[in-house]
């Protein structure tokens, strides 16, 4: 009889990249294209990436669209209750520059102003299929050890 | 042993910006126990001024921008800032051009009540309802795709008419993907609709009366639900809306089943408004060709229309330059979450804030523009 | 039906209606400011129970606001809309709050965006912005692209980056 070995998850980095869990907190106009994530279309839950309500339970911050200066406050509130390591994806050209809001006095330009950012994915909004494509090179880099800013 | 019965105070407990059923907006709950006695909201997380920034931008600019002022239907943005420069104008569209913007518009507002059928079923806790209706959705965004280039932003209207003609493929797809959703539809019946848990959780819930209703300023199916149709596709007819028959759904409880059941039978009938176009689609132009910088004459103009939350309406006032001097858009989720949600949460218990919020079907991104 | 109304309200307030058009399904007054909560509560009962909006134009070339009140009858099926011009140096209006309660949030935003004041309304805190320290946005005189070049840009080149 063949025996059966089981795979065994080699590093830590490799146990992180497969349960990516992402704070439920959803932003604004670029977010529309994540539901598609989160509904049947493209099912982020095979993947191990689940929306959790508390911060104290995530590991990812998925800022989605553009910010105002109410909301930065929040979200650096949030940032500092997530427990390392922590991941920062942002979505969008909205919080790189400005984006089409950019002459807005209501909303902050980048968002590196306020907390670390990871990667940066770009589009207006990114489509499903880009934002597939960042998420794989997380988890890549993810898996190699990196532990966030 | 004698349990004391001890006084239970007040206590504010906040419906956050970060929650997983309030979409972007805060509320402070003032509660005793689990009654909820005043609800206090507080909007402004997702304000970008944006009657503001269309000053700044010409006409073409304007119909990109506009649709991302309710991000649950951008159809019906594009539609009412054409239409309103248009008034002031005087300018005479094609007719095919109308009816391809009418198709779109009904498409968006299908789209718009799958959203909600999604975000309702999650937060009453049924999360198969919500994966499948937003799995759902994606045939409509296919539609948007071939037709536009765009899945959800697709500015595809602009004043004159429409960008780009329809092609076969479109029809086709159309069609295909219409008795898609029609079959589905008596799958949300028996599944979500019919259900046991879902008909408990929201009957006699978030109650309002027709006199109520008025006075706080309901509109779109808050207000049908209620007992008075008031559907401004009937009563102030617009574009091809003279030409299809369909009927205006109203019900008489004002809870929340009444609220979804009326959604619901909407879905059905802007389904059959749309074969009813493709059927007549007429030949012809689709745009009146206008220079990037073409300016609308002096004047102002008043323009309302039934999107898939209730009324509404772009007041324009236009100087004879470029760019407009004032927009104005009066968005249907304004009142709905600031005047009729602290008027219905009084009084229950802090389990059914988000149904009743969700009932109402409004959008923090149209409240706040 | 909309002759007998405009031709209620001559009858009731021949010195304020300044200008008075009957179209199709609608109707549009200019009034003037002293009786225009008069004016509001006769529309009421003579059928229009809906308010739409509250809106303010700015003028500024004329040193006035224009406020703009949009309203729809269910029974007659008929819209009606009534302007008014008030000084922009200390504008100042009745709230038609006791007649639409939904008029609260409306002049709530007004009043943070252009600086009216509505006597009688019971809530007039800032609604969307906080902290906000310069004159209110909507305001003609308050240029948007060259606050935010100031505060979130830097010159280089001659377009603006984005600082950080």
């Amino acid at each position: 009889m063949k025996k059966l070995t089981p795979k065994v998850i080699k590093s830590k980095g490799e146990a992180r990249a497969w349960s990516f869990w992402v704070i439920n907190y959803f932003t604004a106009c670029g977010f529309m294209e994540l539901l598609p994530w989160v509904g049947s279309g493209y099912d982020m839950e095979r993947f191990g990436i689940l929306p959790v309500p508390s911060p104290r339970h995530a590991d990812v911050f998925i800022i989605a669209g553009y910010v105002t200066k109410k909301a930065a406050k929040r979200i650096k509130m949030i940032y500092d209750q997530m427990a390392s390591p922590k991941y920062v994806l942002a979505l969008g050209s909205c919080p790189m520059t400005g984006g089409m809001y950019w002459d807005s006095y209501a909303t902050i330009k980048r968002i590196d102003e306020v907390i670390p950012v990871d990667l940066w994915i770009e589009g207006c909004p990114p489509k499903p299929e880009n934002i597939g494509h960042g998420i794989v090179m997380a988890t890549n880099v993810v898996k190699g050890g990196f532990e966030g800013h | 042993m004698d349990i004391e019965e001890k006084e239970i105070g007040f206590s504010t407990v906040p419906f956050g910006p970060q929650h997983p059923a309030s979409g972007h907006f805060h509320a402070l709950l003032k509660v005793e126990g689990e009654m909820v006695h005043e609800l206090e909201p507080h909007p402004g997380y997702l304000h970008r001024g944006f009657e503001k920034l269309m000053e700044y931008r010409v006409h073409p600019q304007n119909c990109a921008l506009v649709d991302r002022a309710d991000v649950l239907d951008p159809f019906s943005c594009e539609l009412g800032y054409t239409n309103a420069i248009e008034k002031i104008a005087g300018l005479e569209i094609p007719e095919r051009g109308r009816y391809i913007r009418i198709i779109m518009a009904e498409l968006g507002r299908i789209l718009s009540h799958m959203t909600w059928i999604g975000v309702l079923s999650m937060v009453l806790g049924f999360d198969s309802a919500n994966k499948i209706a937003w799995g759902d959705r994606e045939k409509i965004l296919r539609l948007n795709e071939i037709a536009t280039g765009g899945r959800l932003y697709p500015c595809y209207l602009c004043v004159g008419g429409v960008r780009r003609d329809i092609s076969q493929e479109f029809v086709d797809e159309t069609s295909k993907a219409l008795d898609y959703l029609e079959g589905q539809l008596s799958f949300y019946d028996y599944f979500v609709f019919k259900n046991e848990t879902f008909v408990m959780r929201t009957e006699k819930v978030g109650r309002m009366s027709a006199k109520e209703a008025i006075d706080l300023g309901a509109t779109g199916p808050n207000l049908r639900a209620c007992g008075i149709d008031y559907d401004i596709r009937k009563d102030e007819p617009y574009e091809v809306y003279p030409k299809v028959s369909f009927n205006v759904i109203t019900r008489d409880e004002g809870d929340a089943y009444a609220r979804s059941l009326c959604r619901r039978y909407e879905i059905a009938e802007s389904i059959s408004i749309v074969r009813q176009l493709l059927n007549n689609l007429p030949d012809g132009a689709f745009r009146v060709e206008l220079s990037p910088v073409w300016a609308a004459p002096e004047g102002e103009s008043y323009f309302c229309l039934e999107s898939a939350r209730g009324e509404k309406c772009f007041h324009v006032v236009s100087d004879g330059s470029p760019c407009p001097y004032r927009v104005k858009i009066r968005a249907p989720s304004f009142l709905h979450t600031l005047s009729e949600f602290p008027y219905l949460a009084k009084g229950s218990t802090i389990a059914d804030i988000p149904a009743i919020y969700w009932s109402l079907d409004s959008c923090p991104a149209d409240m706040d523009r | 039906m909309i002759n007998e109304i405009t031709s209620l309200l001559k009858s009731k307030f021949p010195d304020s209606l300044l200008n008075v058009v009957s179209e199709d399904k609608r109707i549009t007054l200019l009034v003037k400011k002293e009786e225009l909560h008069q004016i509001l509560s006769q529309l009421k009962d003579t059928g229009f129970n809906h308010l739409s909006d509250v809106t303010a134009v700015d003028y500024i070339d004329e040193q006035e606001f224009e406020l703009i009140y949009h309203l729809w009858s269910h029974r007659e099926k008929i819209r009606a809309i009534v302007k008014v011009r008030i000084p922009r140096e200390s504008p100042t209006v009745k709230s038609v709050v006791d007649l639409w309660t939904g008029a609260q949030m409306h002049e709530r935003e007004d009043h943070e965006l252009f600086g009216i004041n509505f006597e009688g309304n019971p809530n007039l805190s800032p609604l969307f912005l906080e902290d906000w320290e310069e004159i209110p946005p909507f305001r003609k005189d308050f240029d948007t692209r060259k606050y935010v070049k100031e505060k979130y840009y830097l010159e280089e080149e001659g377009y603006p980056v984005a600082k950080g």
